[in-house]
């Protein structure tokens, strides 16, 4: 989880941020006079350098931020797409074309990096978006010493290094003295090898991550909730509604926002799963465990095949694009 | 036509001289002159032995401040990396073109590779090191670090694997351990059936003969794969051989430890490192009576992990017992500043003398590089060193592909399949041979 999407609204990401203060049936404007004024800048230049000139405190705020924003994100995405084209080598790459790329097709490794990544991916997101709604409904309706009690302790797990967690984990799974063996010893189940057979490796790192508290997820559901009008409430109550048909039909649609920007987050973040494989597994036993971004980290660091690696990276980058142009649309379909 | 023939003789004789100067010119001018440099060297080096503040640096501290206070203008900067971390720092490091001058590598791991000479990162040591200097120098250490003919690197050490023996858990279940330390597979084999045991009466085991890890970079269990003759590639490295049955006998044997005689615990065969040395080695666990290591372990077991233990050959099977060894040393990264690269070599040199060798054969739990260190008999107090020194000549070294690493990740990948019972040996071999071949076109 990326502390830098944490602290984005989902508002400002989705443009529907007055979303959950409206009542419902209410059109949001899509946009206010401000942006009507860059709207209209942002064809003529001389407008567009009068509104930047008039608005330069702003700017010279944003300047830090794009600065470090450019040497450490623009730039080397940049240059990992050029790399995709070359055969990398230290003293002169040499331009190959789209060679990087096929390899990345033909490759069986990166197949079933992508395969196992995929499962991942399309267990824990809905888990963890789900659990977040769901505990996030149930500690809203707690006093407030209460809520803030259990947001600060869901959300621990969100500011621990995932090093950390990874080796606790690491020694739940321990086959002669972890907790998930001693517990299963209980009921008179044997041990079991988690992260030592290619059938429990896998879903041994899924359930870690499903167990994670989503402190996110959490946090953002609890302000979201908090900005729903009470009227709305009141008006189901008087219609008969129970408090279950409220939650389903007032506060999950109203949410919806904050369910997309959430499952957006997730999503990337799955995709990206990195430190508990090279922490738990490294990838194995065999392929078992072997996902897209350790694939590449391998590709690269290990191997030193820079181009190969920048094509895997762009194949991730398009994956991920996908996934999230799709969940955008589906999510916003009634909008 | 005397006087023409006079002409061309002179003419010849003066060429052949001019080339002959020119020729030495180049030489020097390659070598460059180490007084003329003043400036910053770079070296990268892992935490070694403790001294009384428990400073693991304080050998090459001490050595910089020498060399500093002897060579005016020059200044010795060390960055301390933990070992774990060398190989991933150094890649990056190399990836960016921001490499130390002198890093501690064993060129046949993981950090650095042959494409890395290939490609110009590593600086050959030639110009600095006459066929006299090389002398002293045991010839596979030098092989370790010569390829096409050029030295790529100083040897400072060798290492190998070694079966320990934890005595006490021998003398528990009335072992005799193996005499001089060799013995056959049989005998091993028979020793982990009387070495597993229940202690307390629960029924369950509390003693396991043996275990190992299988990991991509790791070798503890490959002369166990080597017993019976074979090797991973062909003499030209053009074939993938593990699949020959005598290897695929010897995988087959070393997982039915677990698999079929119950000899070793569910862990065999499985990636953790650590748990696995500290079943062997800690006070509170000793859960596993034999485990192969490489001789780092017989220091820590002398050290911080105090055992009472012994050194044993690997068991023979077919053939002689064998081992895996490795060598390090210091290898020179690419220099613009023929002068500086003069500097590097001689620093090189100054921290590989034969007394140096000595003193970290001595505290660091390696072999010398140099025959004249071994000379002076640095493990005279120490007979387990002592015994793990004499199976320097079962060393097996491992095949110098420039693509060794992705070729060792297929097969140990299959490794782990055997281990863990979800492949016979023969499957995963015939599996792994697929994915070499594909490497190896």
């Amino acid at each position: 989880m990326k502390a830098g999407y944490a602290s984005r609204t989902p508002a400002s990401l989705l443009g529907g941020g007055n979303m959950t203060q409206m009542p419902m049936g209410a059109v949001p404007k899509k946009k206010d006079e401000k942006l009507k004024v860059i709207g209209k800048a942002k064809g003529n230049p001389r407008k567009l350098f009068y509104e930047m000139k008039r608005n330069y405190s702003a700017y010279l705020f944003l300047l830090p931020k794009l600065i470090l924003f450019t040497l450490f994100v623009a730039i080397p995405v940049v240059w990992a797409f050029v790399l995709s084209f070359q055969k990398y080598k230290i003293f002169g790459s040499e331009f190959v074309g789209f060679e990087n790329y096929i390899k990345v097709f033909e490759s069986d490794a990166f197949r079933i990096a992508l395969k196992n990544t995929l499962l991942f991916t399309v267990v824990t997101v809905p888990f963890g978006v789900i659990s977040a709604l769901v505990l996030s409904t149930l500690i809203f309706e707690l006093g407030k010493l209460s809520q803030s009690l259990f947001r600060s302790a869901f959300y621990l797990p969100t500011v621990t290094s995932m090093v950390i967690i990874a080796m606790v984990w690491r020694w739940m799974y321990n086959y002669d003295f972890g907790l998930f063996n001693y517990v299963l010893g209980w009921f008179g189940v044997g041990p079991v090898n988690w992260l030592g057979q290619s059938n429990t490796a896998l879903w041994a790192l899924i359930i870690m991550q499903c167990l994670i508290p989503f402190g996110v997820g959490i946090i953002m559901y609890l302000a979201s909730m908090g900005s729903i009008s009470q009227s709305l409430y009141e008006a189901a109550r008087m219609d008969g509604a129970s408090r279950f048909k409220q939650w389903i039909h007032i506060t999950i649609p109203l949410l919806k926002p904050t369910t997309l920007y959430l499952v957006l987050l997730s999503t990337i973040g799955s995709f990206q799963v990195f430190t508990q494989i090279i922490m738990m597994t490294g990838g194995g036993p065999g392929s078992a465990t072997e996902t897209l971004v350790h694939l590449i980290y391998k590709t690269g660091f290990r191997d030193f095949e820079f181009g190969l690696a920048g094509a895997q990276s762009v194949v991730l980058f398009v994956i991920i694009l996908i996934f999230s142009v799709i969940q955008f649309r589906v999510l916003r379909h009634d909008e | 036509m005397k006087k023409v023939w006079k002409k061309s003789a002179l003419a010849a004789l003066t060429l052949g001289l001019a080339a002959t100067v020119l020729a030495a010119c180049g030489d020097k001018e390659e070598a460059g002159n180490a007084e003329e440099f003043k400036g910053k060297i770079t070296i990268w080096d892992g935490p070694r032995w403790p001294d009384a503040d428990d400073n693991k640096f304080h050998w090459l501290e001490e050595k910089i401040k020498e060399y500093e206070e002897a060579n005016d203008g020059i200044e010795v900067d060390l960055v301390q990396v933990p070992w774990a971390e060398m190989g991933d720092k150094l890649g990056v490091a190399i990836a960016g073109k921001a490499w130390p001058d002198i890093a501690p590598v064993d060129i046949s791991g993981s950090a650095v590779s042959i494409d890395h000479i290939e490609q110009g990162v590593i600086e050959a040591l030639d110009p600095y090191f006459d066929k006299d200097a090389k002398k002293d120098f045991y010839e596979n250490a030098l092989d370790a670090y010569t390829y096409d003919g050029k030295l790529y690197g100083i040897p400072n050490s060798i290492t190998l694997h070694t079966m320990l023996l934890n005595l006490d858990l021998f003398e528990e279940a009335g072992v005799e351990p193996p005499k001089d330390g060799k013995w056959t597979y049989d005998e091993f084999l028979s020793a982990a059936e009387k070495l597993t045991f229940d202690r307390d009466g629960d029924g369950k085991t509390d003693v396991h003969g043996f275990s190992t890890y299988i990991l991509p970079g790791y070798y503890e269990a490959w002369p166990f794969f080597y017993k019976n003759g074979g090797s991973p590639l062909n003499e030209d490295l053009t074939e993938f051989t593990f699949d020959s049955p005598e290897v695929v006998k010897a995988i087959q044997d070393l997982a039915d430890l677990k698999l079929k005689h119950k000899v070793a615990p569910e862990t065999h065969g499985g990636n953790d490192v650590g748990g696995t040395f500290q079943a062997w080695a800690n006070e509170e666990q000793r859960t596993v009576a034999m485990q192969p290591w490489a001789t780092w372990a017989i220091g820590a077991a002398q050290g911080k992990y105090p055992t009472n233990f012994m050194v044993a050959e690997y068991p023979s099977g077919d053939k002689d017992a064998s081992t895996i060894g490795g060598v390090g040393g210091w290898v020179m990264m690419h220099q613009d500043d023929v002068n500086k690269k003069a500097a590097v070599a001689d620093f090189m040199k100054f921290i590989s003398t034969a007394e140096e060798q000595y003193n970290m054969a001595q505290h660091y739990g390696i072999f010398p590089a140099r025959v004249s260190a071994s000379e002076m008999d640095p493990f005279k107090d120490n007979p387990e060193m002592t015994r793990a020194m004499e199976m320097s000549d079962q060393v097996v070294m491992l095949p110098r592909h420039p693509e060794w690493r992705k070729i060792d990740e297929a097969i140990q990948n299959e490794l782990q399949l055997v281990f863990n019972g979800e492949k016979t040996a023969e499957q995963a071999m015939a599996d792994a041979k697929k994915a070499v071949d594909k490497i190896l076109e």
